[in-house]
């Protein structure tokens, strides 16, 4: 990052910051500012973002799982289960209920509890207790860091168990999984998420301390819908938005429109008519607050969260507060687990078009595909959420700086860098590269 | 003692680490290395070689050097140089950035040494790009002797 520092309110300012760390990937941000008015606030991303579409097709539909699961390091589940449930609904078949179902879903906790616990304590922590990053952070809190470190564990175990290995696992087929994990092995689980769902709670408590500034935001939000009332969304479920849209994930494409813009080589992603929208946890949590589990509401209650979070800057607590709601439905599926019949169900190819839509740790995670007769992918969409939180994001950055014009350049900067990271994105996901540019002329 | 090697197998050079790990299992006279690949969440290091004495780590590095440039950094005795940033594709904390880490937490294995070959592209495509793909014999062949000698 450099700044090139003018005197404020009305002369020339340049901040420049060239590359931005501490988000998924590299990519740059870019603020102009003319005296005390913000000109124009962009999310630049870089290298074509299309390659994973292009790679898919002339690929068998079984291999759809594996191959996305090396878009992103984080979030590889995300990506197997927005794959599987598309292809499985390219075939006509529904796992919506049973064994392999629970399997999917304690997956996909785990992968929930090894992001945001990397989040939380790695990338966004600092931020909050001034530091430039973890390494730094954890020569003053070891402890902090060590906590984050343990949940993280917790998350790999789980995900080595169910998915056959921790950081990208092998063991997701589409109907399934190829080999399903006995009871005696989940049980192993139940220690060390135990402790990760005390180490959570406390978590919750210790980020709702953290200082906020005080920055209101109320996007169009938009997330899954679980049809269980007692469900928190993750895996399946129509896709609403506090501003009534209520779709199917195979409506999502005429709903949704994706934009090249021309400073960036990510799609940016709009409702058709509507404009942009928030995904993620905010989005999350605000639309199903109330199927949250009952530890989880009760600890965002206690750390003063209302039912909707309108200060991006707490996204902080609400990831939190899904590391609580994840460590404790995880417990509850390994304690009721029943092993399946058969780790998967037959899945036979036909010529179809199938979609996926499931919650990744950072938002709505959308797959669409086409395939042949013989199961040969012909076309391919996927829409993460970084790109479909694009705009927002730009949204949050210039009521940002609006707020704080009057710091001074560096630590502008920075606050623009943390506003981003109130969103986790992953701009590997997004496009696949990323740099930082603020500028005040 | 165990090799790690790190990266990204469809992100073209940043396979350069996955790719020794591979080549080293398969070689004959090393079937008693403990050899695993680590791809894309690099935190993950620091449980890949909990309970080990000593690690090999081999990744991909992004320095701007001629690509195919070989580096061999001594973790146990030095900090990573910041110009070896491992290659950044899906890095949210780079290699450099997890031996750091697990030094200030102290849970560094006792002898740790860094591996590192310069990439040329580290966009998203499988493929080693040929001036990376030439190196990796000998890039082998000095991961193989630090790790006999760590063994020994």
């Amino acid at each position: 990052m450099s700044a090139d520092g003018g005197t404020q309110g009305g002369e020339t300012r340049i901040i420049r910051t060239d590359y931005l760390a501490r988000v998924e990937g590299e990519g740059a941000m870019y603020v102009r500012l003319d005296g005390r008015t913000v000109e124009d606030v962009k999310l630049r991303i870089y290298e074509p973002p299309r390659f994973f579409e292009a790679f898919l097709r002339g690929r068998a539909f079984t291999e759809a799982p594996d191959l996305t699961a090396r878009i992103c390091g984080i979030c590889p589940v995300a990506y197997q289960m927005s794959a599987v449930r598309a292809m499985e609904d390219a075939c006509g078949v529904t796992i919506d209920e049973g064994p392999l179902r629970d399997l999917r879903r304690l997956l996909y906790c785990g992968e929930w509890i090894e992001s945001h616990s990397l989040h939380v304590y790695m990338l966004h922590a600092p931020d909050f207790l001034g530091y430039p990053g973890a390494v730094e952070m954890a020569r003053d809190h070891a402890g902090i860091v060590e906590q984050g470190l343990q949940m993280k564990k917790a998350g790999n175990a789980l995900m080595a168990v169910v998915g056959g290995r921790e950081v990208h696992p092998i063991n997701v087929r589409v109907g399934g999984f190829y080999k399903a994990p006995t009871r005696v092995q989940l049980r192993t689980l139940l220690e060390p998420l135990e402790r990760a769902r005390e180490t959570a709670l406390a978590t919750v408590g210790w980020a709702a301390e953290l200082p906020f500034p005080e920055v209101e935001r109320t996007p169009e939000l938009l997330a899954l819908s679980d049809p269980d009332p007692g469900s928190y969304p993750i895996d399946r479920g129509r896709i609403r938005s506090d501003a009534g849209l209520d779709i199917a994930p195979g409506e999502f494409d005429e709903h949704v429109v994706e934009e090249h813009v021309e400073h960036s080589n990510a799609l940016h992603a709009r409702l058709r008519e509507r404009g942009s929208y928030l995904t993620g946890p905010l989005a999350r949590y605000g639309l199903s607050h109330a199927q949250l589990r009952p530890l989880a509401r009760e600890a965002a209650g206690e750390a003063g969260l209302g039912p909707l979070c309108t200060n991006p800057f707490q996204s902080i607590v609400v990831r939190a507060v899904e590391l609580v709601q994840a460590s404790d439905e995880a417990l509850a599926l390994i304690e009721a687990y029943e092993e399946p019949d058969a780790p998967a169900v037959e899945v036979t190819p036909r010529r179809a078009v199938g979609h996926g839509a499931t919650e990744a740790p950072r938002g709505l995670l959308y797959h669409r595909y086409e395939i042949d007769e013989d199961g040969t992918i012909l076309d391919a969409r996927i829409v993460p959420p970084t790109s479909q939180n694009q705009l927002a994001i730009e949204e949050d950055l210039r009521a940002v700086v609006e707020r704080d014009l009057d710091l001074p350049d560096e630590q502008l900067s920075l606050r623009c860098e943390q506003a981003i990271r109130n969103h986790d994105p992953c701009i590997s996901c997004a496009t696949h590269f990323l740099e930082l540019t603020v500028e005040r002329g | 003692m165990v090799v790690i090697g790190v990266g990204n197998a469809l992100r073209h050079d940043d396979d350069a680490g996955l790719e020794v790990a591979r080549r080293l299992r398969a070689l004959d006279g090393a079937r008693d290395l403990a050899v695993r690949e680590h791809e894309l969440e690099t935190l993950g290091l620091l449980e890949a070689w909990e309970g080990y004495g000593a690690a090999v780590i081999v990744d991909a590095i992004h320095s701007g050097a001629r690509a195919g440039t070989l580096y061999r950094v001594d973790a146990s005795e030095q900090a990573i140089p910041t110009e070896m940033r491992s290659s950044s594709s899906t890095h949210a904390v780079d290699v450099a950035g997890a031996i750091e880490l697990a030094r200030t937490l102290h849970r560094l294995p006792a002898r740790v040494i860094l591996h590192g070959v310069e990439g040329q592209r580290f966009d998203a495509g499988s493929g080693l790009s040929e001036p990376v793909r030439a190196a990796i014999a000998p890039l082998l062949e000095a991961v193989l002797r630090d790790a006999r000698r760590l063994s020994g």
